[in-house]
């Protein structure tokens, strides 16, 4: 074992060990309602995100002009990644380490990390770049991309979650 | 036939076997078909809701909202149900004797009546600003989200 990776285990049985974490595992209701949160977070906030995503592709409410979709739905989304970020966090203080040492884990902050980049040149490079003009009948092919990537990255992000305790552990 | 002897045939069926004598992840990728499924499904319901509560899209018809949703919709509520029976027909006696799993299926069968009656309505009138239309969504949408934190908690209880 490296000495990074024993450095990270110690820390995580330190946070997995911690007061919250310790209260969150030993209470029967906690981490299953934790868990429901996380599971409506994610419906809200992914599940909006879609319907911008299939818009930007160009195959879903083909009718509503985009910039209006991402004014009106954004504060939604936003507040639904909170609170599945909230729970997730949550979720991992109880089980830093099973999380620590778990590839699904580890492949599902890949993609998280994958869509954030995505989401970001998304706000700050293609959006400034392509909106505001007059609507075409189709959107630019870079947008359309962009679209693209964060259904696959979130997909990708919430099948590897649901895959974390189907997967075995690190060898 | 007793339900236990309904329950033992469901589980010996040639589905059933098909599911749990495989790899697990077989079993794995339902859930995950579920999941996706659900949020295809509560995400749907949650854009129809905001735009008849008038809090988004205010100047789309309400119409036009639900006719390009529904189609979501409806595939992520076929993708539930389809992942969430061949689940049940692995190990229905697992789920049937489940306290969350009753739950669970007491509150979709009231979702899925609260949805019905919430639709109608929206679809007789398409003016939604009174009091009963807004208080139908809430019910609806929470109805639904009561119906995943239930299955949720199935794992644990």
């Amino acid at each position: 074992m490296s000495e990074l990776t024993t450095t990270l285990m110690a820390w995580a049985q330190r946070v997995e060990g911690s007061t919250v974490g310790t209260a969150i595992a030993e209470s029967n209701l906690a981490y299953p309602i934790i868990e429901g949160v996380h599971l409506i977070g994610l419906a809200i906030s992914t599940g909006l995100l879609f319907a911008i995503d299939l818009r930007l592709m160009g195959v879903f409410l083909r009718r509503i002009p985009l910039e209006r979709l991402l004014r009106d739905l954004r504060p939604f989304v936003l507040w639904g990644f909170a609170a599945t970020s909230l729970s997730g966090g949550l979720l991992f203080w109880s089980s830093a380490e099973r999380m620590l040492s778990s590839p699904a884990f580890a492949f599902k902050l890949l993609f998280l990390l994958l869509a954030g980049i995505n989401a970001c040149v998304f706000e700050f490079v293609l959006a400034p770049r392509h909106l505001g003009k007059p609507q075409l009948a189709s959107l630019p092919r870079a947008l359309r991309y962009a679209g693209f990537a964060s259904l696959t990255l979130w997909t990708l992000t919430i099948a590897f979650g649901r895959l974390i305790p189907y997967l075995p552990a690190w060898s | 036939m007793t339900i236990l002897e309904v329950l033992a045939a469901i589980e010996e069926s040639a589905i059933a076997h098909a599911i749990s004598k495989t790899d697990h992840l077989v079993g794995a990728s339902l859930q995950i078909l579920h999941v996706l499924g659900l949020i295809l499904f509560l995400g749907s319901l949650v854009l129809i809701a905001l735009r008849a509560s008038g809090r988004v899209l205010a100047d789309q018809s309400l119409r036009d909202v639900i006719c390009d949703t529904s189609r979501a919709m409806w595939l992520g509520l076929a993708l539930v149900v389809l992942s969430g029976m061949l689940m049940f027909v692995a190990t229905p006696r697992l789920y049937f004797f489940n306290t969350a799993f009753g739950w669970k299926m007491g509150l979709m069968v009231f979702a899925g009546i609260a949805q019905a009656v919430l639709f109608r309505k929206l679809a007789r009138e398409p003016a939604t600003s009174s009091a009963f239309a807004r208080a139908a969504i809430v019910l609806s949408v929470a109805s639904w989200f009561a119906v995943a934190m239930a299955g949720r908690m199935i794992g644990f209880i």
